[in-house]
């Protein structure tokens, strides 16, 4: 018998050493202080708290 | 859940009608309790549930919206527990079958729910792999919480230091 439902890849949530989350595959961000839900291909997400573009990683960890 | 099987570390709280179980292990930090109901649920006050803050209609709609087992609810009265709910597990009677926040479902599979919580964690839902520190991992409607304050103890994980250092983002 044929399995006709096809397996879409995994979705891969990469935690970046002293870095931020990387988010790759089917997934759908919301973000509920700015009330914005998108669903989107890859992200980076800022893990440091100093980002000035939150949710999203700006590169701010790096200036310790 | 990951780290957990403890339930000798949890405490319960009761007010006249119901009693509502803590179990601290299964927290994800996703802090719907407090943001819903901090009349109640005030993490900065020991002991951090107070029963009188509120109504009991408000309490059970506020512990139904923990999206894990770290608060679940029953009623004093075991009578009416046996005509409400028919799961097993002594100390989850009522929640919905999924453990989701009221009026969420899963995503489909392979999908994921990525949630930017309000001044707190990123929470993770659904099935997928997550690699960190060198581990490898493959959740299947899994659920978890990556600090986004930077400040946690536990990282990727978050531990709820966000509220204590006052992140906002």
């Amino acid at each position: 018998m044929e399995d006709n439902k096809e397996k879409k890849p995994k979705t891969v949530i990469e935690v970046i050493d002293s870095g931020p989350l990387k988010i790759s595959g089917n997934f759908i961000l919301k973000d509920i202080k700015r009330d914005k839900e998108t669903p989107m291909g890859e992200v980076w997400l800022c893990r440091c708290g100093k980002s000035s573009d939150k949710p999203f990683c700006d590169g701010s960890h790096k200036n310790k | 859940m990951e780290h957990d099987k403890s339930y000798t570390g949890g405490r319960k709280y009761s007010n006249d009608e119901i009693t509502v179980y803590w179990k601290p292990s299964a927290c994800i930090h996703a802090s719907y309790c407090y943001r819903e109901l901090i009349e109640v649920f005030d993490p900065g006050r020991r002991p951090w549930v107070d029963m009188k803050g509120a109504a009991t209609d408000k309490i059970i709609e506020t512990v139904n919206m923990c999206p894990t087992e770290a608060l679940t609810w029953k009623w004093n009265e075991e009578a009416k527990n046996q005509s409400v709910g028919n799961d097993q597990s002594n100390h989850v009677r009522f929640r919905r079958p999924e453990l989701l926040t009221q009026g969420e479902s899963f995503p489909e599979e392979n999908s994921v729910s990525v949630k930017i919580m309000t001044d707190g964690p990123i929470v993770l839902k659904g099935d997928f792999n997550l690699a960190y520190s060198g581990i490898n991992k493959d959740f299947r409607e899994g659920l978890v919480s990556i600090c986004r304050c930077g400040a946690s103890d536990h990282l990727p994980f978050c531990d709820g230091q966000h509220r204590k250092i006052g992140f906002t983002g």
